[in-house]
């Protein structure tokens, strides 16, 4: 059975569920619902509950397995010679489960498959006409590892139906032979709940688990064939097709980290200010229109900001400060990307900052404005430091969104890895060289692919440094207000 | 406490501050009425009345710390020594390190207790080294009665005090600049009894120093702290005069139903 129809069967069964759970809970009090301990509807809730999260659970349990299962036992089906020299089973792999697929498609599509099956040029012709390429002919142990691979799949999925539908039954029966008069069925549907909500944020956990997990799987694949202290230690970052490339981390970390430091340090002041401006002397209309309006520099695509970068700012740059001060004459710098970056960030600082400024409560402010004190020197001395655990938090979510922008680097700062000062040289970044060794011609597993892994790993862990140190600026600067 | 009612008399002192037909406005809102009143040098001066009557409104007006709130107005005269504080010549920031203002609610700056009260000071230019202002602070965290209690962790966050504690040391820093009128707003009300009876003994302490004004809703505590009283009602000014008469033999019936009770 495919996956459509049981899911609504289940589905049903937990509407059966329902109906059925309410009335034998009624019926159980010949109608006079007052001595039920829930009303009516917590029974059939709590049935229908029983009856279809687990067996939903299990479908879903069950289909993340399934693959790891049946691609192993069709695996060990291809012969060894099989494997064409330089190419991993994972490619194999492929084309069987691209053949399983086509043949299921012709299948469907009302043709005999028996004699296609019989000589593997003609599948492969008709296979083509299916919108199915393959590179070469199926072998024939390519052939028997693809029926394998369906057969598999289709015992795998009738063997879910089973059970799945085994569950759902027990849930539901287990579920009414438990009503009775006393049954708190009101509480239990508030535990299923808690339960349910506690699911959802694992989700969000586990996807973080998840993504560093693969980032840590393949990076330790790259360290197996590349040396790990020319990638820590290493200046240079030289990557060759053929082979032999240098890959070291620091021309990229350090292009990341002068960006980022460029973009804050226009960012910050700016977005400070115009937070302070917006917080404490804009009147109430003004405010208005002014907020929003700063705000809609977050919603340009950062594209765009390229764009500004690559024939406004970085041409402006070049002609009127780097040529005139001899500091080079590239239009992609380190600088142009830096601005346009910064005015891409000021949103995230001013509209936090404004909103955090905001909640800071009056009575400070009365109490420094009574002494004596001026609105700026009230600010400065009592409305920022109380401020500044919000404050530091703006400012790292700016320099994470910093750290990890990638279009207006390739566009404003170009592609080339160097480890230099002058602020109006062509530099990268981390995320840039992620995207391009990803998107080489290179195969996937040599070092060359495989680097953009442990960058962005390198990346991960520069944010993640960057995120405790800001909690720990909050924890030690917090202040507690009613 | 000792009760002050029958044995307050009030001398004939300078007046600090006297406002002659003050009227406040929020917006449309005609919330003080032709108000008449003479604070008087080193005098507790009480400002009762029920809620919503425009006592504290008044009481910022005398600071003008009502300058931030965009739709309010003051019109009238009130002068400090004879000067019209509303006069565009003078500075509200320089009149309000002149008149101090201590807050319903204790509102220590998230900062050390040290620089809580060297604040005013600082800002102000009133000493000239760190041993003057050293001095300042411990003379006016004495003065707020908090000395003993804090001398040793000057360095803490003022936050970290108890309620009471916090309420004191907000006193010492609004008597940190050396102010001439020290304008208290409820200053009790956020305070359990004992924290209450210690802030009522300092505010009778420090009457030697300076004119001070508080609003209250308590008229036990009018009676223990002010020599002189103004009832408010609705935003007029009902009656004013020395504390003893008012709660003792009141010439309005107004004041006389809300110190029974029967308004308010």
């Amino acid at each position: 059975m495919s996956l459509g129809p049981l899911t609504l069967i289940i589905l049903a069964l937990g509407l059966a569920g329902y109906l059925i759970g309410r009335r034998r809970a009624i019926a159980q009090v010949a109608g006079d619902i007052r001595k039920l301990h829930s009303l009516p509807p917590f029974y059939g809730r709590i049935t229908a509950l029983l009856t279809v999260v687990p067996a939903l659970f299990l479908i879903a349990a069950w289909l993340l397995a399934e693959p790891a299962f049946i691609e192993t036992k069709a695996l060990s089906l291809i012969a060894a010679e099989d494997i064409p020299a330089g190419k991993s089973a994972a490619l194999v792999m492929a084309d069987v489960r691209r053949v399983a697929d086509g043949v299921a498609r012709l299948q469907d599509s009302g043709i005999e498959i028996a004699p296609l099956l019989a000589s593997p040029s003609a599948l492969k012709t008709a296979l083509n006409g299916a919108a199915i390429v393959l590179e070469t002919e199926p072998t024939v142990s390519t052939l028997a590892a693809a029926a394998a691979l369906r057969d598999a799949l289709a015992s795998s999925r009738f063997a879910l139906s089973i059970v799945a539908l085994l569950l759902a039954a027990l849930g539901l029966g287990f579920a009414l032979s438990r009503i009775t008069p006393e049954y708190r069925a009101r509480n239990a549907t508030e535990r299923f709940a808690m339960w349910l909500l506690v699911a959802s944020s694992l989700v969000a956990v586990l996807t973080t688990v998840g993504i560093v997990g693969s980032l840590l799987f393949e990076t330790i694949h790259f360290f197996q064939i590349y040396p790990a202290a020319d990638f820590f230690f290493s200046t240079e970052w030289n990557p060759q097709f053929r082979g032999g490339s240098s890959l070291g981390l620091w021309p990229l970390v350090w292009g990341t980290l002068y960006v980022s430091a460029i973009a804050l340090v226009v960012a910050v002041p700016i977005g400070l200010m115009s937070a302070i401006y917006l917080a404490e002397y804009a009147s109430r209309t003004t405010r208005s229109w002014v907020k929003p309006a700063i705000e809609i520099l977050a919603g340009i695509p950062t594209i765009v900001y390229g764009l500004f970068a690559l024939i406004t700012v970085g041409p402006l740059l070049r002609d009127y400060f780097a040529a005139p001060l001899g500091l080079g004459n590239s239009s992609s710098s380190v600088m142009t990307a830096g601005l346009v970056m910064g005015i891409m960030v000021i949103p995230f600082v001013s509209s936090l900052s404004d909103d955090i400024i905001n909640a800071v409560p009056q009575s400070l402010r009365d109490g420094s404005l009574g002494i004596g004190a001026t609105p700026s020197e009230t600010i400065r001395q009592v409305v920022i430091p109380a401020a500044l655990p919000g404050i530091v938090g703006a400012v790292l979510l700016a320099a994470s969104r910093a750290i990890g922008e990638t279009m207006i680097v390739v566009m404003g700062a170009g592609a080339a890895a160097k480890l230099s000062l002058n602020p109006f040289e062509a530099m990268t970044t981390v995320t840039v060289k992620i995207v391009s060794q990803l998107t080489g011609d290179t195969e996937f597993a040599s070092p060359e692919t495989l680097v953009a892994f442990a960058l962005g790993l390198t990346l991960f862990t520069l944010t993640l440094a960057l995120n405790i140190l800001a909690l720990i600026i909050v924890r030690k600067y917090r202040e507690q207000y009613e | 406490m000792k009760d002050q009612r029958l044995e307050t008399r009030v001398d004939t002192q300078t007046i600090k501050i006297e406002a002659r037909k003050a009227q406040v406005y929020y917006g449309t809102n005609h919330a003080i009425k032709d108000v008449d009143v003479d604070i008087l040098d080193k005098t507790v001066t009480a400002f009762i009345g029920p809620s919503g009557c425009g006592k504290s409104t008044f009481l910022r007006c005398l600071n003008r710390m009502n300058d931030t709130i965009p739709s309010c107005r003051v019109e009238g005269r009130i002068t400090l020594e004879g000067e019209d504080i509303y006069d565009p010549r003078v500075d509200p920031v320089q009149l309000r390190a002149r008149i101090g203002m201590v807050f319903q609610k204790p509102n220590p700056f998230p900062k050390s207790i040290y620089d809580n009260v060297a604040y005013g000071p600082k800002i102000h230019g009133l000493t000239r080294n760190k041993a003057e202002l050293d001095e300042v602070v411990e003379s006016c965290l004495r003065k707020a009665a908090l000395w003993n209690e804090v001398k040793d962790r000057l360095a803490a966050p003022g936050t970290g005090l108890s309620g009471g504690q916090q309420q004191r040391l907000c006193i010492a820093r609004a008597i940190a600049t050396s102010p001439e009128v020290l304008l208290m707003d409820e200053p009790c009300s956020a305070l359990d009894p004992i924290a209450t009876a210690q802030v009522e003994e300092l505010i009778d302490e420090l009457r030697s120093q300076f004119s001070v004004v508080i609003v209250t809703h308590s008229m036990q505590q009018a009676a223990r702290v002010s020599q002189r009283t103004a009832f408010f009602h609705l935003g007029n000014l009902v009656e004013f005069g020395e504390t003893g008469q008012i709660f003792t033999n009141p010439r309005d019936p107004r004041t006389e139903s809300y110190i029974s009770g029967r308004i308010g």
